[in-house]
């Protein structure tokens, strides 16, 4: 067994493992809930995760580079609102140019977290707290204290995200969340086959060694946050369409969340390695716990968050430990073969030097 | 002689007000190995990143092929051809070894081609006489399989300057020994080779011209066949540090300091015994993994051990804390500056009093700054630091003087016992005597010492007895008129029954 799982690497490892998690989840909960598991429980995840598999990708970007983004649940909630009003006075655009600038000004405000960090050296986690702020006070005096009501949206983005592209008995696969993978797969793809998208991992690795590798690392940290922002910003034209009443508390609370995905789904929070297809799965295992709690009676609303952050520890402590006892077997592994090869050559030339 | 490839012409740098380097001048010729020695905080360092554009010199010029070339970055070093390989490699954990060395390669095109990498990776790691597998990540690799990926990281670019920065330091005999082979046969390929070492053997094997810089200047440049060791040493310490391998006289006494029998740690060492007089120090030998480092561990309280026992002056302690150890009056001095040792980016003043804190508060248990600078300041002066002051960041200290801040930290505790894991590795000759005699100061005081060290010349030269070590077992405990060389790496090597048998 172990040495099956030696030849796999960490991270088809890591993705392997929260499969299984997930269903196990699945198991459990359909022994204690009646009638739990239906097309339904899918429909309702994959229509939510469809938003949150958007941001856990964002932040899984910016984590890779050793930063954080806190401020994407203001950038998700003023994009949402912004792209809102821009379609309610001139309904006439069509999607294109209306994902366009939901995709702009979420890069623009990415530009500004990454020119902070990489630029004027101020820790991510202060830039982003600061924004968080910012951004959510620009989105309340850009409002006005009024709000987007779906009324006024064009039919069309109102039933985007629910187009049922096909169905396979009562489980619809539906436009926003086809539409979210894609780019999950797609930006994956990005990371493992692209020559640049090494020089995240190589800067959350070891930021010293990028440095005299003679890697930009200024500008790809801010070509990081910049490609966050945009992924929000889409994430906040797929709020707009999904919840179509917007108010200046849209996404408030995102930011963690999509740290929490993220790191539940194995991306390592100081840099370095992680995929996108795990935040897609830990943002999925957030849902699914969070959705199915409310299903179940035995908890009460009041403990439910609670729940939720006791399994999330469970699943990332969990995590480190199964890895850290795999690396460390493997580790062992290879020191003994190595220290048999200095034995042996040692031996060789001690016998070279008696005759 | 062919005209040199890179030339530094009257290049100085300073920061603020300190001269890091004075009108320093060098050439490197194509198909040399040209050494590099100096004391720690001679200017070595400071001297590469200016010819890897890591800093600009303050004044002077660098000549690439006859023309003045400005190196505006690591980057643009690595265009000209100048790499550096450090004693800590410069590798990505989480990267496998084909992207550690392709990461900043520029003729790779938009998409990454892993199967083609990987067959250039396997020809580089291969022409430099290694079999690392290019798909393992880099974090298993061993330190000489680490800097081994660095070079063949400069040989993926054409390198023609390698400057290599005490890249022997932390590996065994063996894996120095190829590592130098590398060296010279890069050499031999028209390389001009910068090598720079504390281990004076290792530049009388390999290098063609020795340079000598002391304080930031340039002291002399001669070809090896004019140099002799002493001379050098005297070149490089400005004074003469007289023979400090020589054995000094045992000063332990008869009270038993600390007594350790069939201590045990599951799966990582077993059945260590020993005793330890005051006025005595124990060296440690032992090969890389041999475990020595582990024992000190769970006799310091870190990694506690599953089953024997620890006296220490005749009574039985429970360790499983290092605040126990402590309170026992056992100190351990690390090994890893970096990692366990110092912090950093903290004055050296806060790094001496952080182990005794409680002995700098005043009576309303306000930490009191000026009793900490002034015992500091007392440090200073008796260990010898070299700093303008102890308020600076132990960070900008050059190894060695990291290294005496770490003893200051552990001898202001007034410790009974204190174990020292490689003391001096990689700090320079004058240092090292220094440290040396500190050690010895320490025993004839009463103290009682255990010296982790790979050494083995400052094996013999320090150690009243020596344990031997291989795998966690407890090989030998020899007295110093049994020890030699050879009858320790028998021992370490695991040779002994073989030998017999013979």
């Amino acid at each position: 067994m172990l040495r099956i799982l030696d030849k796999l690497n960490p991270q088809a490892l890591r993705i392997l493992a929260l499969l299984l998690v997930v269903v196990a989840v699945l198991v459990f909960f359909s022994l204690v809930v009646p009638n739990y598991l239906n097309g339904r429980l899918f429909n309702r995840i994959s229509s939510s995760v469809a938003i949150m598999a958007l941001l856990a990708t964002a932040q899984t970007l910016v984590i890779i580079t050793r930063n954080i983004d806190l401020s994407i649940g203001s950038t998700i909630g003023f994009v949402a609102f912004a792209t809102g009003s821009l379609i309610t006075n001139n309904p006439d655009l069509g999607p294109v140019i209306l994902v366009a600038y939901a995709m702009g000004l979420g890069a623009m405000f990415g530009a500004i977290n990454g020119a902070l960090v990489a630029f004027a050296k101020v820790p991510s986690i202060i830039v982003t707290l600061g924004t968080l702020a910012l951004f959510r006070s620009a989105l309340v005096e850009y409002s006005d204290s009024k709000s987007i009501s779906t009324a006024n949206l064009p039919e069309w983005l109102v039933s985007f995200p629910n187009t049922v592209l096909w169905q396979w008995g009562q489980m619809q696969f539906r436009a926003a969340f086809v539409a979210a993978v894609l780019v999950v797969i797609l930006v994956h793809i990005a990371l493992t086959r692209l020559r640049a998208a090494r020089k995240l991992y190589a800067i959350g690795s070891n930021p010293e060694a990028a440095e005299m590798a003679g890697i930009n690392t200024r500008k790809t940290v801010f070509v990081a946050f910049v490609l966050a922002g945009a992924l929000a910003g889409l994430g906040g034209f797929m709020f707009l369409a999904r919840f179509g009443t917007i108010t200046v508390v849209a996404g408030l609370g995102l930011e963690l969340k999509s740290v929490a995905a993220s790191v539940v789904g194995g991306v390592n929070i100081f840099g370095g390695s992680g995929t996108v297809i795990g935040a897609l799965l830990g943002a999925v295992l957030v849902d699914l716990i969070d959705t199915s709690l409310v299903r179940w009676q035995l908890v009460s609303e009041f403990w439910r968050e609670a729940v939720l952050g006791v399994l999330i520890l469970l699943s990332v402590a969990t995590d480190a430990l199964l890895m850290r006892r795999l690396m460390a077997a493997r580790q062992a592994r290879e020191h003994r073969k190595a220290e048999a090869k200095i034995a042996q050559e040692l031996a060789s030339t001690n016998r070279g030097g008696a005759e | 002689m062919a005209q040199p490839i890179m030339q530094l012409r009257g290049v100085s740098k300073s920061f603020g007000m300190t001269h890091a380097l004075t009108d320093l001048s060098l050439d490197l010729y194509p198909g040399e190995v040209h050494a590099l020695v100096g004391e720690n905080g001679a200017g070595k360092s400071t001297m590469i990143k200016i010819m890897t554009g890591v800093y600009q010199p303050t004044a002077g010029d660098i000549h690439v092929d006859g023309g003045v070339r400005k190196i505006q970055g690591p980057q643009a070093a690595r265009d000209l051809g100048v790499a550096a390989i450090y004693q800590e490699p410069m590798v990505f954990p989480d990267l496998d070894v084909t992207e550690n060395i392709f990461i900043s390669a520029r003729s790779e095109g938009l998409f990454r081609r892993p199967a083609r990498q990987a067959r250039k990776a396997r020809d580089l790691i291969a022409r430099i006489g290694m079999e690392t597998d290019v798909d393992q990540v880099a974090s298993g690799l061993t330190l000489a399989e680490q800097q081994a990926v660095e070079i063949a990281r400069a040989l993926s670019e054409d390198v023609r300057v390698l400057i290599m920065d005490e890249p022997t330091a932390s590996l065994s005999a063996h894996e120095a020994t190829r590592l130098r082979g590398i060296a010279r046969s890069l050499a031999a390929e028209g390389v001009a080779v910068v090598y720079i070492s504390h281990r004076l053997e290792e530049i009388f094997e390999i290098a063609d011209r020795v340079t000598v810089i002391r304080d930031g200047s340039h002291i002399s440049t001669r070809d090896i066949a004019e140099v002799t060791p002493d001379g050098m040493i005297a070149e490089m310490v400005g004074r003469d540090v007289g023979n400090y391998l020589n054995k000094a006289p045992s000063t332990a006494q008869d009270e038993v300091a600390l007594q350790i029998t069939n201590l045990t740690q599951s799966g990582v060492f077993e059945d260590i015994d020993f005793t330890l007089h005051r006025g005595e120090v124990i060296c440690m030998a032992g090969l890389v993994g041999a475990r020595r480092t582990d024992v000190a561990l769970s006799i310091f309280g870190v990694e506690p051990a599953t089953s024997g026992t620890i006296r220490v002056f005749g009574q039985d302690h429970q360790i499983t804390h290092p605040r126990q150890a402590m309170d026992a009056g056992i100190a351990y001095v690390s090994e890893d500056r970096r990692k366990l040792g110092l912090a950093m980016p903290m004055p050296i003043r806060a790094n001496i009093s952080v182990a005794t804190l409680g002995g700098f508060l005043n009576r309303w248990g306000i930490l009191n700054q000026d009793a900490e600078r002034e015992v500091a300041e007392n440090y200073r002066t008796r260990l010898n630091i070299r700093t303008p002051d102890v308020e600076i960041p132990v960070g900008t200290l050059s190894g060695g003087n990291q290294q005496k801040v770490m003893l200051a930290k552990w001898l202001n505790m007034n410790p009974e016992i204190l174990i020292f894991d490689e003391p001096t590795r990689g700090i320079d000759v004058g240092a090292k005597a220094e440290v040396h005699d500190l050690i010895r100061e320490f025993a004839a005081a009463g103290g009682a010492a255990i010296v982790i060290s790979s050494d083995l010349p400052e094996v013999l030269a320090l150690g009243d007895r020596i344990l031997v070590m291989r795998e966690g077992q407890q090989m030998g405990l020899l007295t110093a008129q049994e020890a030699t060389q050879e009858r320790i790496m028998v021992l370490a090597t695991g040779q002994a029954e073989t030998m017999e048998a013979s």
